[in-house]
């Protein structure tokens, strides 16, 4: 049984379509990356593909259940989703912002038990939040905040994580400290993860599976030495780059060359 | 709660005593404490000091704790389910309803329940529409704003133009219904007022940790497992029908809503259950406050206490607008 099942799935705004006939499943312990450019459908697929949008064709299932029958009380318990941004007007302390991760285990009623205070405490260990506990969350610099949401996130105690650009606002030692909790948890615990990256040289280190988004649709779908090839970028990014492999990983990484550079090189080529 | 916050809700609990107090003790007339001790302890003995406490002072005391509570308490909810630190209950058109159907009925000569009849009816019809064009668009912030603010600039411009057709002593009673005023109180507008504050109250609170959720936008509130649309529709419909009531019987009171969900958030934090129960007390206990200063200050000339909330409330929006740092983005 896989975990997530997308069938061929299209949705979209008003009457604009984004995704057209989307297809893919991810099982049980999965690691999948989705890429693609800016406007290629990723975020409106990771709308549909949590239930914020209706389909108009197709369907979404979750251990084989259709995602819109499914009581977002109870999706929330198993699966935690962590967009790019969560906007408040107010300034909660961090511990109270993630305590609320809590919120789909806990019943009207219920005072926080020591369950509750129990995946706080180890969401906030992960994350090394802990010492972040009494500030006010519009105090945090960029990368404690995109820290503290991720907390809130595993607060949920998820079996499934799906993320939006976690890494966009953090440094490159962020990006790689985060990337590895993900990594952690997904290799020791067994967490199913399905992640946007912008980021390619991530997404190839990180993901066991990529899915390559053009244009609303699967461009390519595989381990990323069959993604992440240059016929492959520069088709559906539009734009010259060198694949290399990384030394230490044996996966494939990308470098950019200016438009410049891309001349003169091939007028050397020419002159040769 | 930590120590700070038991300490601070013991303050709290303290000004809301002794503001009951003050406002029992001090009013237009200059009645000696032990007069009214003795009035207090003889209801039955008749005189003047215990006409005055028990037929003027406690009535209007206990109305302007129920409608000081209401309408802090809908500030709360306002604000977090609007996700705006500026909303109040008054945003979304409910009290331009009220005050157009109570003019309404001020115009036509009525008097009494029949203005807090219309007026009611004014706030329900407001709801209403509000709620009807929020529906159709998934109860979305911008749609409920936008129409609540434009519905209340209608009625504004309705009352307006009703005022120009009026007669002079029409639109002057009808200015002073719009100032805010407890001193009409009678003993079945407290028993009316009681019955929605208080259950509404009490859903509010029961809906308290949603209210935490909603904070953080539709989106992930979706994603915590919360269904918002019902949520955002029970929450505003029973935070307007409170603020209907109390404004349909005491008038426009401005900024109670605004400003104690400002302090109390400030003080005791985001946590909505505490923030309800925080902002009932701090709200009844500031508007019977302000209540005793409109009789007291310049008395025997009694102000309509609108306007002292509305100095208070004005200075101190004043305040956080220089203070507030813009909207952030988490």
């Amino acid at each position: 049984m896989s975990m997530l099942k997308v069938n061929n799935l299209s949705c979209g705004y008003g009457d604009k379509k984004i995704i057209s006939g989307v297809s893919f499943s991810v099982e049980q312990g999965d690691f999948v990356g989705i890429l693609g450019p800016n406007g290629a459908g990723k975020t409106t697929l990771f709308r549909a593909a949590t239930g914020i949008i209706p389909p108009w064709e197709g369907e979404v299932f979750y251990k084989d259940a259709n995602i819109l029958n499914i009581p977002r009380r109870k999706f929330a318990k198993e699966v935690a989703v962590i967009p790019q941004l969560v906007e408040t007007p107010f300034d909660f302390t961090v511990d109270e912002f993630v305590f609320l991760g809590r919120f789909p285990h806990l019943s009207r009623f219920q005072a926080a038990g020591a369950v509750d205070q129990e995946a706080v405490l180890k969401a906030m260990q992960l994350t090394d939040t802990i010492d972040l506990r009494q500030r006010k969350i519009f105090e945090l610099s960029g990368g404690e905040r995109q820290r503290v949401l991720l907390a809130q996130g595993f607060a949920q105690s998820p079996r499934f994580l799906f993320l939006d650009e976690p890494t966009a606002h953090l440094d490159i030692a962020h990006q790689v400290a985060v990337m590895d909790i993900l990594d952690n948890l997904n290799r020791k615990h067994g967490l199913t993860v399905v992640i946007i990256l912008h980021d390619l040289n991530l997404a190839s280190e990180y993901c066991k599976r990529l899915i390559l988004l053009d244009n609303g649709k699967i461009f390519r779908e595989g381990v990323s030495d069959d993604i992440l090839t240059y016929q492959n970028i520069e088709k559906v990014y539009k734009t010259a780059v060198v694949v290399e492999k990384n030394p230490v990983s044996g996966k494939p990484y990308l470098l950019l060359v200016s438009e410049k550079e891309l001349k003169k090189s091939e007028k050397r080529i020419k002159n040769n | 709660m930590n120590n700070k916050k038991i300490a601070l809700f013991l303050i709290l609990s303290g000004i809301f005593v002794c503001g009951i107090a003050f406002a029992v003790m001090l009013g237009g007339s200059r009645l000696s404490i032990t007069d009214i001790f003795y009035a207090l302890m003889h209801p039955k003995v008749e005189s003047q000091a215990a006409t005055i406490i028990w037929q003027l002072r406690i009535p209007r005391v206990v109305m302007g704790l129920l409608v000081g509570s209401g309408l802090a308490c809908c500030g709360v909810v306002f604000q977090a389910v609007l996700r705006n630190s500026l909303a109040e209950p008054y945003t979304l058109g409910v009290a331009n309803g009220a005050a157009l159907g109570a003019i309404t009925a001020i115009i036509l000569n009525l008097t009494g329940i029949c203005i807090a009849g219309f007026s009611f009816l004014g706030s329900l019809i407001t709801i209403f529409l509000v709620y009807a064009i929020a529906s159709r668009k998934r109860f979305s912030n911008t749609t409920l704003i936008l129409g609540g603010v434009t519905l209340g600039f209608l009625y504004s411009s309705v009352i307006l133009l009703l005022f120009a057709l009026a007669k002079k002593e029409g639109v002057h009673s009808a200015i002073l219904w719009l100032m805010g005023d407890l001193s009409y109180t009678r003993p079945h507008m407290i028993i009316i007022t009681a019955s929605f504050v208080l259950s509404g109250v009490a859903v509010l609170i029961f809906f308290a940790r949603d209210l935490d959720i909603i904070c953080l936008g539709d989106q992930k509130a979706r994603h915590l497992g919360l269904n918002v649309v019902f949520i955002k529709s029970i929450l505003f419909l029973v935070s307007s029908v409170i603020t209907g009531v109390c404004v349909s019987f005491v008038g426009i009171i401005g900024f109670v809503g605004l400003i104690i969900p400002h302090i109390c958030r400030f003080l005791f934090g985001v946590n909505h259950r505490l923030l309800l129960i925080t902002s009932a007390i701090l709200g009844a206990a500031f508007l019977i406050i302000c209540d005793t200063m409109a009789r007291f200050i310049a008395r025997p000339l009694e102000l309509p206490v609108g306007v002292i909330t509305g100095i208070f409330g004005g200075l101190f929006f004043l305040g956080l607008l220089l203070k507030s740092k813009k909207w952030e983005i988490f």
